[in-house]
């Protein structure tokens, strides 16, 4: 069984405010996961690399060309609150002394 | 689709006629079917009235100008709602259209609205959509499947002619062969996800729902071929329909792996895709018993690489540029209380599980596991089709499940046993409708090809869908 002190900080990390209830429930979920994939973990796996895209291809850079951009009042529109031009967010700095 | 555009073509019907055709479908279907999260009806008859104009102008865009279509949910659509059906959403209006959306909307085609799904198409059934479950056209108790049910609902339920759904895992084919529709996964990188809201972005598929495999082609068509904004879009390949002739059937080899036979799949759907089996057989393909026996492992690793990446998708919803916020008087505390107002549950659950699976102590042991074991299914994937044309199973175990049935999540998990693999293969795979069981509901077949065969998977299915015939036919009195 995953700790419940596990839980909670998965839940800190991924930015997540969880009830007791949820913590409880997902304490269960992540056990019932992990046990169900242990027969990933019996593979043998030493003679392969990893895939991470199913179709072979290599990154490939953009020319740095300037184009056309969204119109910033349409995108600040969206947004839960903005101020001269920006995305206001509670403050993350604080003030020095 | 031909008729369709015929009956267009020599003005015996009009666009504002066929949009209006669906647009009553849709209102008389959806307060029991909720296939729609957004109906778009304004739009689309001015976008209908625009599409009659060009054809009496000789203006016309392409043959499907002024023909309706439905977009799932987590394509945006410029100007028109694209929520994901999560709360997080409920409100936000993309200033931009997804790669796909533009490529339609340039021959012409009206998006007549967008269709509901598994929250951020999580899911197997549409039971985690934020707005309500979309039931089974075919009995109104079951579910349509998902996470793109929305998209297949409509089309099977008559509302619009073809769809555009996203597939992960099985989004696309599970729900086509629970509704009776044609559902084609594509190979990786053939169809532009820009604008298209990432799952798994190394997993993720966009693809064409419709009655007839030659629609689910044409759609196909309209919408694949490189596009320089999309980073992981394959080199310059365009896709045309087939002839349709059927002679490549002689000597076809036809892959059938035991392990998606037999133990655990309802005795309905295995011998209607047997009896579709023999009669490609009957005309001359040859049936070659295979073994894809990674098979076994092809749903922990989706699992752990899915909730993986969703995990980091899903981190840009923070409540700062777009969507729910829960003021705080922190911006940790902003962030944490505004996700956990706007996701749900099944969200939340797969954010936690890759949260896990990326963690520093867990990373080796998971993810990178994973990734490694999702080499060796490939590789037992890509041996096969060394010795077969395509591979043939059934796209699910069983027909459509009942509407609360699935209790536990792992339980859910399970609908895309046979489905994930080509999604981490990256191999296009069709759901092509092979009949009914004996309470009334569609059985589907996938046919998995190898990278870029799109072309022979439609040949196959088209025989299946001859063997087994279409139902219905929309504006057949016109005829």
């Amino acid at each position: 069984m995953i700790d419940r002190q596990e839980v909670m900080r998965m839940a800190r990390l991924a930015r997540l405010e969880l009830s007791d209830r949820e913590i409880d429930q997902y304490q269960k979920d992540l056990t019932s996961f992990l046990s169900s994939g242990q027969k990933l973990q019996q593979v043998d796996v030493s003679a392969v690399e990893g895939t991470s895209h199913a179709v072979a291809m290599t990154h490939e850079l953009r020319k740095d060309a300037v184009g056309e951009s969204l119109p910033q009042a349409e995108i600040l529109s969206a947004a839960p609150e903005a101020m001269d031009g920006f995305f206001k967010v509670p403050r993350i700095v604080e003030e020095q002394e | 689709m031909r008729r369709l555009a015929h009956l267009l073509e020599t003005r015996q019907i009009s666009s504002t006629e066929v949009v209006e055709h669906y647009l009553a479908e849709i209102s008389k279907q959806e307060p029991v079917l909720n296939a729609f999260i957004t109906v778009d009806a304004e739009g689309a008859l001015a976008q209908a009235k625009a599409s009659d104009r060009r054809r009496r102008e000789g203006q016309a865009l392409s043959p499907w100008d002024g023909i309706p279509i439905a977009v799932k949910d987590n394509i945006s659509t410029k100007g028109l709602k694209t929520t994901c059906a999560s709360r997080f959403l409920a409100n936000y209006v993309p200033l931009f259209d997804a790669e796909v959306v533009s490529r339609l909307k340039d021959v012409g085609l009206s998006i007549i609205g967008k269709t509901n799904l598994d929250e951020f198409a999580m899911g197997s059934s549409t039971e985690y959509s934020a707005y309500g479950v979309t039931c089974n056209p075919h009995d109104h108790e079951r579910v349509s499947g998902g996470s793109s049910g929305g998209s297949a609902a409509a089309v099977a339920a008559g509302e619009v002619p073809w769809s555009l759904g996203t597939d992960t895992g099985g989004s696309i084919r599970q729900p086509a062969s629970f509704c009776g529709v044609v559902g084609l996964k594509p190979t990786y990188g053939w169809v532009s996800r820009y604008g298209v809201v990432a799952l798994a972005p190394s997993l993720d598929h966009v693809g064409p729902l419709a009655r007839t495999v030659e629609d689910a082609a044409l759609l196909f068509s309209l919408i694949a071929g490189p596009d320089p904004k999309d980073a992981t879009s394959s080199d310059a390949r365009e896709f045309s329909i087939p002839d349709w002739d059927e002679s490549f059937v002689k000597g076809l080899k036809i892959g059938v792996p035991e392990e998606f036979f037999g133990e655990g799949i309802s005795p309905e759907v295995e011998g209607a895709v047997r009896d579709c089996l023999n009669a490609l057989e009957g005309w001359g393909a040859e049936l070659v018993p295979i073994s894809l026996a990674t098979n076994e492992y092809a749903i922990d690793t989706y699992l752990t690489l899915v909730t993986a990446e969703a995990s980091s998708s899903l981190a840009r919803y923070d409540g700062v540029r777009y969507g729910v916020r829960i003021p705080a008087e922190d911006s940790n505390t902003m962030f944490a209380r505004s996700r956990s107002a706007g996701f749900g549950a099944e969200v939340k659950r797969r954010i936690m599980l890759g949260t896990y699976v990326l963690s520093a102590r867990q990373y080796g042991a998971y993810y990178e596991q994973a990734q490694k074991v999702r080499t060796l299914i490939r590789q037992d994937v890509l041996e096969a089709f060394k010795q077969v044309d395509v591979i043939i199973t059934p796209t699910t175990p069983s027909t459509a499940f009942r509407i609360g049935a699935k209790q536990s999540p792992l339980e859910m998990y399970l609908s895309d046993l046979f489905t994930a693999m080509a999604n981490l293969c990256g191999i296009p795979a069709l759901n092509v409708p092979c009949g009914r069981d004996s309470r009334g509901l569609p059985l589907g077949m996938q046919i998995m090809g190898g990278h870029f065969q799109e072309e022979l998977l439609f040949r196959v299915a088209r025989l299946v869908e001859n063997h087994v015939g279409v139902e219905g036919e929309v504006f057949s009195d016109k005829l």
